[in-house]
């Protein structure tokens, strides 16, 4: 379970997140919001890019003393909104970049990597050079690193954005399997909708840095004040 | 380990020049040589760091100077074997390098350039105010007009053999790049260059492993200088100004500097091409003007340098047959 406690983030004179309570307790659990809403944010929070007020903590255990990389170490993985995979490195030194860092050893090191490349089925991907992936390629790349390492918390910002209809749900059902493969709560940024409701139990929605609703995501999504602030908009755009 | 066909390629070209650039090469051109293969080394360090990093270090040749200072020093000071002296320029620079890169860590792009420059100038007051130890009395060991006697290494006192060692050397340091690229230290560099986010949701230490990288430009930078010391037998402040930090910088930006042959024609450029001239009684600043020339060249139209231009030329060429 991802708790959020009491979470606020100030940019200079602009509250960017006002009181964030949250208590993400499904295996895989959405954020969505319009653009500028905070999502990128809270997960910026999370990650300890920036300073926040408040208290974030995996099943009891509170990670707000932790840095940026030593948060990596406990077991958070994240993607980002434009991936942040090497291009000059392979598919593989991708993963090794990150599992270098998890004090993995010897034969399980090497089983890891097989293990998180097979199970995004990028097998035959290993040995290409990244600046050679396609944009679906490349999210897979993304996923494979997320699951390495035995993850606590995985955080995917935007994972679908700039793919097609049928990438996007060869993605999903990827992301609905991350609770099989490991013991880590997911968190999922998107703007499609119906990917959310697809492989989100839970959902919180963000408006202009405040929690206007927090539940069940066919609930949520019928809640007429996220309808009025979210999908409506969306539904113009 | 697999060996990349660049790799192959480069032992060849190293075992070679090995054995027969000595044999061929007249008195002169042996030691234009070796001091080349000095820069070499020292350009080597700048390359990775620009390349692998993305950081700009205007302070290498400034480093140079602190690694033939302590090579000097070492030498009047006490007898010991050429190696562990080297070994001991080396640990020095890489001490140095770490001491520049205290305040540069949480400095990018200019601001850390600018911080190297700086570093290098105050090295080249130093220098030029104390000089280099020639066997005077004293710590800073200075005495005036005649030197006291170098001691090269037992394998190679003849210039001949000394150019050998120096070969050896190039190689040893492309290798110790190589080993860095190809295990954990390259791979959080390359995360690093990426995004600082991107290295820390890899659980890259990034302080940690810059750090790490200005040592090893320090260590390669103290052990030319070293070598350089070695090659001349005394060293002259104007050589490590900071102004020729720069040189080096820029001439390895014209040959590239993502492998080991565009740092080959940095070294070329920066002292063979001034040697050439100075035989053809060319006015030496004209090779400024070339050198000028060739970055606005590189810059425009060359991302990957001379090198990079040469090896999509020879790429054309074995498509086509
Ligand atoms: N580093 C920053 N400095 C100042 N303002 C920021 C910073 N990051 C985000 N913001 C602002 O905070 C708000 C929320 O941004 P973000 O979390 O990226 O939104 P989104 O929900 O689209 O991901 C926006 O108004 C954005 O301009
Ligand atoms: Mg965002």
């Amino acid at each position: 379970m991802i708790k959020l406690d009491n979470i606020c983030v100030q940019f200079g004179g602009v509250k960017a997140l006002d009181n964030i309570n949250a208590e993400f307790s499904q295996p895989i659990s959405g954020i969505i919001g319009p653009n500028g809403a905070g999502k990128t944010t809270t997960m910026n929070s999370v990650s300890g890019f920036l300073d926040y007020q408040g208290t974030i903590s995996w099943n009891g255990e509170v990670i707000d003393g932790l840095n940026p990389f030593k948060r990596t170490r406990w077991g958070l993985r994240r993607s980002f909104q434009k991936e942040q995979i090497a291009d000059d490195l392979t598919v593989i030194d991708n993963l090794k970049a990150l599992i270098d860092n998890l004090g993995i050893k010897g034969s399980q090191r090497k089983q890891d990597l097989e293990w998180a490349i097979e199970s995004m089925g990028i097998s035959a991907l290993a040995y290409r050079e990244a600046a050679t992936l396609n944009t679906y390629e490349r999210r897979l790349t993304d996923l494979a690193r997320c699951i390495l390492g035995n993850p606590k918390i995985v955080m995917l910002d935007e994972p679908c954005g700039g793919l097609q209809q049928d990438e996007t749900e060869r993605l999903g059902d990827l992301i609905l399997k991350i609770p099989q493969l490991t013991r880590a709560n997911t968190l999922v940024i998107d703007h499609d909708v119906d990917l959310i409701a697809r492989i989100c139990a839970e959902t919180l929605v963000l408006d202009f840095g405040k929690p206007i609703a927090f539940g069940k995501t066919r609930e949520v999504l019928a809640n007429p004040k996220v309808k009025a602030a979210y999908l409506g908009v969306e539904e113009v755009a | 380990m697999k060996m990349t066909v660049s790799a192959r390629v480069g032992l060849i070209l190293a075992a070679l020049a090995f054995v027969f650039l000595p044999m061929v090469l007249g008195g002169q051109w042996i030691k234009i040589l070796i001091s080349t293969g000095c820069f070499i080394i020292a350009a080597s360090g700048v390359a990775f760091m620009y390349s692998r990093l993305g950081m700009v270090s205007l302070g290498q040749v400034a480093l140079m100077g602190v690694g033939g200072w302590v090579m000097l020093r070492m030498n009047h000071a006490f007898h010991l074997p050429f190696e562990v002296n080297l070994a001991v320029a080396g640990a020095v620079t890489l001490m140095f390098g770490w001491l520049l890169a205290m305040p540069a860590l949480r400095m990018r792009g200019l601001y850390l350039a600018l911080i190297t420059l700086m570093a290098a100038g105050g090295l080249e007051v130093i220098f030029s105010t104390f000089r280099f130890p020639n066997g005077g009395e004293g710590f800073w060991g200075v005495m005036p007009s005649v030197a006291a006697p170098f001691q090269r290494p037992l394998l190679a006192t003849e210039d001949s053999d000394y150019l050998r060692y120096i070969i050896f050397w190039i190689v040893a340091a492309f290798l110790i790049i190589e080993m860095h690229m190809r295990t954990a230290p390259g791979r959080a560099w390359a995360m690093i260059r990426r995004s600082e986010a991107a290295a820390y949701s890899s659980g890259v230490n990034v302080v940690y492993y810059k750090a790490w990288a200005f040592g090893l430009a320090g260590f390669l930078a103290g052990i030319s200088g070293g070598l350089l010391a070695g090659g001349l037998g005394l060293l002259d402040p104007a050589t490590f100004r900071a102004s020729e930090s720069i040189m080096l910088f820029a001439l390895m930006v014209v040959g590239g500097s993502r492998g080991w042959l565009g740092v080959i024609i940095a070294g070329i450029l920066y002292r063979v091409v001034p040697a050439l001239f100075n035989d053809w009684t060319i006015d030496a600043d004209l090779a400024l003007v070339i050198f000028g020339a060739a970055l606005l060249h590189a810059i425009i139209t060359a991302p990957n340098g001379l090198s990079g231009q040469l090896l999509d030329l020879i790429a054309k060429l074995s498509k086509r047959t």
